[in-house]
């Protein structure tokens, strides 16, 4: 195959936009897409709320200034100003591009597109269309890169970035129908293969491919993680699966409720109440569960998300998805009954260090969406910035490739290395020495995650957490791939995204355990308060023989000074 | 106390799953595998083959994803209906079996098998890039992202159910014409074109339904309804080929095609008489030359086997065919008045 002169990795809302945006900035180039799933499956489908952006349809008197503000504030000051001034000015922009290439959106009555409230705004400004806004756009986008000719690698795992000094060669990856280890030699390389917050396994609202792949071949590679420790807990996952009721639904009025009927947000954010910022009420649920005022069930402790009050015909207009989710997974029509919840996580605010431009430390690699941390979100995301993160650093990441691939000379892969790769993977893998069960390794990692990095962290609960994390690792080097067959080995997979996950848990558990304060979504009750002279900086994970080292990185700071973040 | 432990055992029961099993390294033909699991009321086809390939055999294999019935990953056939397998509850499958506690899985026909529940998913693609399945701004690429186009809620509400197909390719599966033609558009592919043809933003609408009415397109299909029927979001994709059939009727230039034409000849023979007037048909639908050129020998059998139809002038209307006139008058008047507010 010849060099390329951009490998995007990773199909969805970020990998497709950089794909478009790379094609119109130079026609001319040799791009191609790698994605694991058919793109159209990629996890930006199943984002429900929408992209927040100030339009002023629905709140005439919105701005792109306060748009910025909720942000830098929901982010607990964590967030690169920078960074947040390109996201928040090009919102706009960016929604009524995809509107003009046929995204269908909910509509108001001018006809506009329509907006709604959501969670850490001060006005209503998410645009959506229902409660499928991300599956509408993945598809959009899938449609326009169909249309206009993008290259397709569907269904192939990324496995190594190929590296020479200071510079990537591209990409190896397996081509999964067939078991081959195949080269991706590129001048550039733009990583976009979505979060990390699968690693929470049964306690997160992630698709079971969302083990942060991408992340997990840059930290291998050298390249810096930054804010690792920063998860965000939804407040409303179904309490079974973990699957998540979207935002939207409190956004429409929902109440959330304990067990002795009390809409308990009044004690925590009497404001706001239950459309307080995502980290503050997923503590508020936390507190009101371990202080007995959930309800006990043998699926674990759970509140109530109350709709019935909107009455039948706004659920089964606004939210149809969210009722059908209930029925199916918890057996409840939210028309009838409340429906039990309790936090879960979803989103990583963490990433591959980048700057406003997509670039990461090494030469010709990229990083866009969940996948990379510029940083915009901080220390905690607001409902409906990470679709509008996904575009808008999707395109900036495409446009910067496509500018700077001439840059770079274009890379050689090897045969040696390419074979090296092969045995990396598949040596021994099968051998019946070999006894550990992935499925053991991964409930176990799930579970130490959850109770000892979850959404209360303290040092002795971070360290049982590091000390669990470095022995499900020696315990991997003994897991065996059951299915010995080439094609489509989802048994194969599943172990290397294990491993990615193991990698990357460490940074997460290190940077929980490095950071003495509670800011955002990262709380610790041994540091219960924010610590601005000692931790207002980012962190840093770099790989170094094998084993986390921790760096930082000072915050951007603009118009905006440190304030108490209250609401 | 009783009544929970008895609860207790009513709410879980041993299931054999019965898995298609096909790796092409090794097989030369496909075979199934039994896996016999306890499962709990609540959980899902793919729960169970989760802890199937967790907990008994790693090698079966099968796409999934979301798990939330969201991406579309996990289409297959349970007990022989197309679905996904994550939004399935398996006591739901069970109260419909034939075989009492027993589960098939096996993978979505009409599109080529990979390894055991996986098909490959390419073909469906292609169609999806021959019928243009995208919408082709009007909006030149320069000026986009300055200002909104103005949608009401009414044209929103035209393309707002078709927009919710995931692509899970259930309808592909059930659908009987690919079963009969690999090259059939498909009904994921023919419910896509029907909304970009709807959307105002569009430009490609002809050329799209050029395509449509070309051979392996919308006039092939058989109202049959299976793809509707097995539509994991519900959506009403017969409407859509409707849409666009009488969408090409309506469309000057479109008119000569053979689907069209058929429709139309059924549409009067039903005016005048209540009934089909069968031998004339195929003239009506493809003109003289193709009937004499294709249909002559079955004609020549039909004639020596006693088995022709009527010709028209023996063709009686049917019984109350003056009360049925008036009703059918009604009807396509409603159905034009439809249209018209449609349109506005």
């Amino acid at each position: 195959m010849k060099p390329f002169d951009i490998v995007i990795v990773g199909g969805g809302g970020a990998g497709l936009y950089a794909a478009m945006e790379a094609m119109k900035t130079n026609p001319a180039l040799n791009i191609a897409v790698l994605s694991k799933v058919y793109p159209n499956r990629s996890h930006t489908s199943a984002a429900q709320g929408g992209a927040n952006a100030a339009l002023g349809n629905k709140a005439k008197d919105d701005t792109v200034e306060m748009h910025i503000f909720d942000t830098i504030k929901g982010g607990d000051y964590l967030a690169d100003q920078d960074a947040v001034n390109v996201l928040c000015t090009e919102a706009p922009k960016i929604i009524r591009e995809l509107e003009n290439m046929g995204t269908p959106w909910s509509r108001m009555e001018d006809n506009t597109i329509a907006q709604r409230p959501f969670g850490g705004a001060t006005l209503p400004r998410c645009c959506y269309c229902s409660d499928k806004t991300g599956h509408t756009i993945l598809q959009t986008l899938y449609e326009q890169c169909l249309k206009k000719g993008v290259i397709f690698f569907n269904e192939y795992f990324a496995l190594k970035l190929s590296v020479s000094g200071s510079r990537s060669k591209g990409l190896i990856a397996m081509n999964m129908k067939t078991g081959r280890i195949e080269a991706f030699a590129a001048k550039t390389v733009i990583l976009a293969t979505g979060g990390y917050a699968k690693m929470y396994w049964n306690r997160s609202s992630n698709a079971a491919g969302n083990t942060g792949d991408g992340q997990a071949i840059a930290y291998r590679a050298g390249i810096p993680m930054k804010d690792m420790e920063f998860v965000q807990f939804h407040p409303t996952g179904l309490r079974k699966s973990g699957l998540l009721i979207t935002e939207g639904a409190r956004g429409e009025g929902g109440y959330l409720l304990n067990k002795d009927g009390e809409r308990f947000m009044a004690r925590y954010a009497k404001e706001k109440m239950e459309l307080g910022p995502r980290d503050l009420v997923s503590r508020s649920i936390e507190t009101e569960i371990l202080q007995g005022r959930g309800f006990d069930s043998p699926a674990g402790t759970y509140i109530h998300l109350d709709l019935t009050h909107l009455g039948s015909d706004l659920i089964k207009s606004r939210l149809p998805q969210i009722r059908e989710m209930s029925m199916q997974f918890e057996g409840v029509d939210p028309i009838e009954e409340p429906i039990p919840i309790r936090p879960t996580a979803h989103y990583s605010m963490g990433g591959i260090d980048t700057d406003n431009f997509g670039r990461t430390v090494m030469d010709g690699v990229y990083a866009a969406g969940e996948c990379g941390c510029v940083s915009v979100h901080g220390a905690n995301r607001l409902g409906g910035n990470s679709l509008l993160d996904i575009l808008v650093f999707g395109r900036i990441a495409g446009h910067t490739a496509a500018e700077e691939a001439g840059k770079f000379a274009p890379g050689m892969i090897s045969e040696a290395e390419l074979a090296e790769q092969y045995d990396a993977i598949r040596s021994g893998m099968h051998s019946s020495g070999r006894y550990e069960r992935y499925g053991e390794l991964r409930e176990e990692l799930g579970q130490t995650l959850a109770l000892n990095v979850g959404i209360y962290r303290e040092s002795s609960l971070l360290q049982k957490g590091i000390a669990d994390i470095a022995e499900l690792k020696e315990r991997f080097k003994k897991v065996r791939v059951i299915d010995t067959s080439d094609v489509f080995n989802t048994n194969l997979i599943q172990v290397l995204e294990l491993k990615n996950m193991l990698d990357l848990a460490e940074t997460v558990a290190a940077g929980a355990f490095a950071r003495q304060e509670s800011r955002g979504s990262h709380t610790r009750t041994d540091f219960p308060v924010r610590d601005d002279a000692n931790w207002h900086k980012h962190t840093l994970a770099t790989m170094v023989n094998g084993n986390v080292t921790l760096g930082e990185k000072p915050v951007t700071m603009g118009r905006y000074e440190l304030q108490e973040r209250t609401y | 106390m009783m009544a929970s432990i008895d609860q207790h055992k009513e709410g879980k029961k041993d299931v054999t799953f019965r898995v298609f099993r096909f790796n092409p390294q090794v097989d030369s033909k496909p075979y199934f595998d039994d896996y016999t699991i306890p499962v709990e009321r609540g959980v899902t086809v793919l729960r169970s083959l989760n802890y199937i390939k967790e907990h008994i055999d790693g090698s079966v294999s099968f796409r999934a994803f979301c798990q939330a019935g969201i991406c579309g990953s996990c289409g297959m056939r349970v007990n022989g209906l197309s679905q996904l397998a994550c939004t399935t509850q398996v006591w739901d499958v069970l109260a419909k079996s034939r075989e009492p506690e027993v589960i098939k899985v096996e993978p979505l026909r009409n599109l080529p098998l990979i390894k055991d529940l996986i098909v490959d998913m390419d073909p469906l693609v292609d169609k999806m890039k021959h019928y243009s399945n995208w919408v082709d701004s009007i909006m030149p690429e320069a000026q986009m992202g300055k200002k909104e186009f103005l949608i009401s809620e009414e044209e929103f509400l035209r393309y707002d159910k078709a927009t919710d197909c995931i692509l899970c390719a259930s309808c592909v599966s059930e659908c009987s014409i690919l079963r009969a033609n690999k090259e059939y558009v498909s009904p994921a592919v023919l419910l896509k074109s029907y909304r970009m043809n709807v959307d105002s933003r569009d430009s490609l609408h002809d050329h799209r339904l050029a395509a449509l009415v070309q051979d392996h397109g919308v006039w092939d299909c058989t109202h049959c309804y299976r793809c509707q029927e097995s539509c994991v979001k519900s959506i009403p994709i017969m409407d859509a080929i409707h849409g666009i059939r009488e969408d090409a009727i309506e469309c000057r230039g479109k008119k000569d095609t053979s689907g069209s034409k058929h429709a139309e000849a059924f549409m009067s023979d039903i005016e005048k008489k209540g009934k089909l007037v069968e031998a004339t048909l195929p003239i009506r639908t493809n003109g003289v030359v193709w009937t004499l050129q294709n249909l002559l020998p079955m004609a020549m059998k039909m004639i020596m086997k006693r088995r022709t139809p009527p010709p028209p002038p023996l063709v009686k209307s049917a019984k109350g065919i003056k009360v049925f006139r008036e009703m059918f008058r009604e009807m396509t008047e409603h159905v034009k008045q439809d249209h018209k507010s449609h349109k506005k």
